[in-house]
């Protein structure tokens, strides 16, 4: 008892207040806009139920990381990567499937999404490699070994298929290479590597859906339009090597010293692109295409994903200053709105509570950011400080990505809301996060003893 | 507070790329909330908008239109209803009592069960029975009470009395087509509306147009109706008093469809206030009988029946014109003694201009002329006056210009003056033409209404009033909205002499002239007769008049399309009309004759 009291209040003393208070604000208005959006009838009671029974059970592990040592994650780092790769295999192997994606285990009473966690593992062993050669990670076998690490769960990821968490991996990856102190040019040739392997199947698919429209739309797309063809792509990607090297040979020439490394880099980096687009052209699923699609243009298809971004903004707009009050917004009770208690919680929020609300929301999201990242420059060691940037990372990027979403900035991709979204594996997993930053906050004093 | 130990070293340059990770995150979140603002305060009208537009639908009630009152207060247009059952489904916790059901189905002789199982399933408005019967309607009213959801829609349909006399005053009713709805003048309306689209239905549409009613439904976002706000019960338009008097009406259509061609127009004018006793126009439309099968017989139709002759036709006014070179003749100080000798023709270089008489007048003064309409006279009186004289008092007459009767599409006619001839057609005016204009040939051209507003002001010694039909709207509550006042169009002012002689004149013609045949031995009318040439077939025949003469009341314009001549063809309908006028009505001077 004396044990379990002092575990509590240890916990509570040593704790981040701004980063606490700004987590309970958001879960509380989370699970006011899920009571709305679900109704308060039988079938959506267990809604409410779950939320709470995950917040309590998600609080219980965040006590336990909170005062578990961080450190231990770096000795048995290569433990939790296997972990997490057994993890996503059982899934494959014993997952229900649940619009297409076999990403969840069914427990019978609430499903559980591995992939949330998985994400959290990633964090930690990212983390240990990057403290361990945190002094040559600008070498290239480094870098490559980084990726190597993603690749694991990437593959895994897509083989449920997942595409919307895979797209936190790469934030996660690039910023905690860029804190570690990798050159800002690699990481480019990384952007770049990226851009093109989902770029090229994404126009592919735009112009499939613009063929009928190209006559109306813009010079740029017109031009964007004549690439279509197989042929032409090749032929701009030979003419972008010829010109890199050009310019390399220029500079060379104006006793400018570049390593011949650079142009390498890239034109690799757009090989790869070229090779790796083919790859992700197979794995992409229609609906995920239009998706993308849809979020340059939503009015190219108004009935199916265009129509939910479109009755979000709706939803949101309509909220206007005081919004339109608890339970009583049109686009969220008369179901104009979809995914209503997931993906769009935040348009609920704006719909009901207005921008009052939704700017309190988006408030207390950065000030647990601003925590995060400030724990992360507290911290008594590197890893620790790689740990605190690549949570705050992840639960940014969502944000980003998700309130993005539904106010039309960012593509439709079926990213939640961490913290305010319907989802028991999301809050348990959050949770668990935010432990482990408790954990870095709490032993941001303690000094190291010689073992 | 920092690394600890051989961390120490890198510990400044981490410090600085966490510091740019935050300001990233930083303009992330501002992005956020720079596009949270322009949504929801600078768009939030916009939006909100939106989704009452996607939620709210409204069933459309439609209202009856204004009641069409005649110059007697008798009833002219009303509303037959065609009733319907509608049940909602709204707030009702599933079907109606069995009882009610059963009820119900022995009153409509159908089973309803159906109707109400799928209105309850799809969440919708289902219209349970139409065109029910008098006998059903009235049972059903008396049960209302007990059938909860159910309700009686009353659907208005537009009734015409008289429809034939009285189409070219009333218009019909249509449904508003995407041209007007684009127009702009149409704003408050909507697709599916019915508007007036001739006569005072189409002048007076936003008076005499109700306030549509219905139910607003809240749908989700299947279409479901997921309730009912509320029910804005049809409101009815507001009533017209009209200046017609259905009697004279009724007498002039009759007149017109017996004539020789059946052809042809009426108006009877009130010359003391310009309102419209008559108008009509033959042949004539049923305004009840407006669907597309009709409109294609009427369309089919050589005679032309939805054309308004009264307003809308243009003629030569012929002989008529003769009271306006009368009147520019005694104005100049001619001898109105002189005279002239009629041999039938009168040569003009080496064209020939006949008078109507063949034989020839013989010797006649100015008076005797315009009685025995003779033509050869007014070739002289015209070249003595000259084209500008006429011009100047066919102006003063208000003769090519609209006399702006409250009815739609009224043509303006023309007048023609030598510099019109040289810059249109390219040849100077000749005296031939000063000749023809005389007699009221060439190009001039007058509607039938022209020549009604022109006899009121020579009735009422030179007060142009403007034309009206309707003389007041009044709500259902009783509420004056509008109130016609007399309006003038300015006054031709000529010498008392001049009007004195002109009355005589008419007088003349039609106690010893060519208007015999209007003669009553007890009411002095003062008119005249015209015979239009037209060299697309027969003559017109005008009869225009005004009575009593003494202290004149009306004025009467009559024309006869290719009727022939006007004292043998337009006179007897004149003379029909005064007889409903003075006959039948309570003016009666002396019972009898």
């Amino acid at each position: 008892m004396a044990n379990r009291n002092n575990f509590v209040s240890r916990f509570l003393l040593n704790v981040d207040l701004p980063l606490i208070i700004s987590i309970i604000a958001l879960l509380a208005i989370g699970f006011v806009a899920i009571y709305s959006a679900t109704g308060e009838s039988s079938i959506y009671g267990r809604y409410t139920f779950v939320q709470a029974a995950a917040v309590i059970l998600g609080s219980f592990f965040m006590l336990i990381l909170a005062n578990f040592n961080y450190k231990n994650f770096v000795d048995w780092d290569k433990l939790v990567y296997i972990l997490s790769l057994l993890l996503l295999i059982s899934v494959l192997i014993f997952g229900t499937t649940i619009k297409g994606t076999k990403g969840w285990f069914d427990f019978g009473i609430a499903y559980f999404q591995p992939v949330e966690i998985a994400k959290i593992m990633y964090i930690l062993v990212l983390s240990s490699f990057l403290t361990k050669t945190v002094k040559e990670i600008n070498k290239p076998q480094f870098i490559f070994f980084a990726f190597l690490i993603l690749a694991g769960h990437l593959v895994l990821i897509m083989m449920q298929p997942d595409f919307s968490s895979t797209l936190s991996y790469f934030p996660i990856t690039i910023i905690l290479l860029f804190m570690a102190g990798v050159e800002i040019f690699y990481l480019f040739a990384i952007v770049l590597f990226a851009l093109i392997a989902v770029g090229i199947p994404l126009m592919t698919t735009f112009f499939k859906l613009q063929n009928a429209v190209v006559e109306k739309s813009s010079v740029f797309v017109k031009i964007l339009f004549s690439l279509q063809s197989g042929l032409t792509w090749i032929y701009l990607i030979i003419a972008s090597l010829i010109l890199l090297f050009l310019i390399w040979w220029f500079c060379k020439k104006l006793r400018i010293r570049v390593s011949i490394l650079y142009p390498a880099i890239l034109c690799l980096a757009i090989l790869f692109g070229c090779i790796a687009s083919i790859s992700v052209e197979r794995s992409l699923k229609d609906y995920q295409r239009k998706r993308l699609i849809v979020f340059l243009d939503p009015k190219i298809d108004q009935k199916d994903s265009g129509y939910n971004i479109i009755q979000s903004k709706i939803a949101i707009g309509s909220g206007g200053f005081l919004g339109k009050g608890f339970k009583k917004g049109t686009q969220t009770q008369l179901g104009f709105l979809p995914e209503r208690y997931t993906d769009f919680i935040f348009s609920v929020i704006g719909e009901e509570g207005g921008w009052l609300f939704s700017q309190l929301t988006i408030l207390f999201y950065f000030i647990f950011l601003w925590r995060a990242l400030i724990i992360g420059q507290n911290a008594r060691d590197p890893y620790g400080s790689f740990v605190a940037t690549g949570i705050a990372t992840m639960f940014g990027f969502y944000a980003f990505i998700n309130i993005g979403m539904v106010m039309g900035i960012m593509p439709v991709t079926g990213v939640p809301l961490l913290f305010l979204s319907y989802g028991g594996s999301s809050i348990v997993s959050s949770l668990c996060a935010v432990g482990i930053l408790c954990s870095i906050h709490i032993r941001r004093h303690t000094h190291y003893k010689i073992s | 507070m920092v690394w600890q130990k051989e961390y120490k070293i890198g510990y400044s340059d981490f410090f600085i790329r966490q510091k740019i990770v935050l300001i990233f995150f930083a303009i992330l979140f501002i992005i956020l909330s720079l596009k949270l603002f322009y949504l929801q305060i600078i768009k939030g009208g916009f939006y909100n908008d939106i989704s009452e537009q996607q939620r709210i639908y409204s069933t459309d009630e439609m209202a009856p239109r204004g009641i069409i009152y005649a110059d007697d207060d008798s009833v002219m247009a009303e509303n037959a209803f065609i009733y319907s059952i509608l049940f909602y489904p709204f707030d009702q916790g599933g079907l109606p009592a069995e009882k009610t059901i059963l009820e119900l189905n022995a009153i409509l002789k159908k089973d309803i069960r159906p109707y109400l199982e799928e209105s309850i399933r799809n969440g919708k408005i289902v219209k349970i029975a139409d065109k029910l019967s008098m006998e059903e309607m009235f049972k059903i009213q008396e049960k209302k009470m007990k059938l909860n959801g159910i309700t009686l829609v009353a659907e208005p349909v537009r009734v015409y009395k008289f429809p034939q006399a009285n189409s070219h005053v009333f218009g019909y009713l249509g449904e508003i087509n995407k041209n007007e709805l684009m127009s702009g003048s149409f704003s408050g309306y909507k697709s599916g509306d019915y508007i007036g689209k001739a006569g005072i239905e189409s002048v007076y549409d936003k008076y005499l147009r109700g306030v549509n009613g219905g139910w607003q439904l809240e749908v989700n976002a299947k279409g479901v109706q997921t309730k009912a706000f509320k029910y804005i019960k049809p409101e009815i338009g507001n009533s017209a008093y009209l200046t017609i008097s259905p009697r004279l009406q009724k007498a002039a259509y009759e007149a017109l469809a017996k004539s020789s061609t059946g052809r042809g127009a009426a108006i009877v004018i009130d010359v003391k206030t310009g309102a419209i006793k008559a108008l009509v126009s033959a042949p004539s439309y049923d305004s009840n009988k407006v669907k597309a099968e009709d409109f294609a017989l009427y369309l089919k139709d050589k005679n032309l029946p939805l054309y308004n002759r009264a307003t809308q036709a243009l003629y030569a006014p012929g002989s008529v014109f003769k009271i306006i070179a009368f009147a520019a003749a005694v104005e100049s100080d001619f001898d109105i003694y002189e005279t002239k000798y009629c041999r039938g023709y009168f040569d003009l270089g080496d064209k020939r201009y006949l008078c109507w008489y063949k034989p020839g007048h013989g010797r006649v003064n100015l008076m005797e002329a315009l009685a025995q309409s003779c033509n050869v006279y007014f070739y002289n009186l015209a070249l003595r006056l000259g084209v500008d004289k006429l011009d100047e008092f066919s102006w003063k007459f208000r003769l090519g210009e609209q006399t702006g009767i409250d009815l739609p599409n009224e043509k303006r006619g023309f007048v023609p003056t030598a510099e019109w001839k040289k810059s249109k057609e390219k040849v100077p005016w000749l005296q031939g033409d000063t000749v023809n204009f005389g007699i009221g040939q060439g190009a001039l051209w007058v509607t039938p209404l022209q020549m009604a507003a022109m006899m009121s002001a020579v009735a009422n010694r030179g007060t142009h009033y403007k034309p009206y039909v309707v003389n007041k709207i009044v709500s259902l509550e009783g509420e004056q909205i509008y109130q016609h006042s007399v309006e003038t169009n300015g006054s031709v002012t000529l010498k008392s002499r001049t009007w004195d002689l002109l009355h005589q004149a008419l007088i003349d013609t039609v106690e010893k002239g060519t208007a015999r045949g209007a003669f009553f031995p007890n009411i002095k009318i003062a008119g005249k007769t015209g015979t239009a040439q037209n060299p697309q077939g027969n003559d017109h025949a005008w009869f225009v008049s005004f009575a009593p003469a003494d202290d004149p009341e009306i004025a009467i314009a009559v024309i006869v399309e290719n009727g022939g001549g006007g004292s043998a063809n337009a006179v007897p309908i004149g003379r029909k009309i005064y007889e409903a006028y003075f006959f039948e009505g309570e003016y009666k001077i002396k019972s009898g004759d």
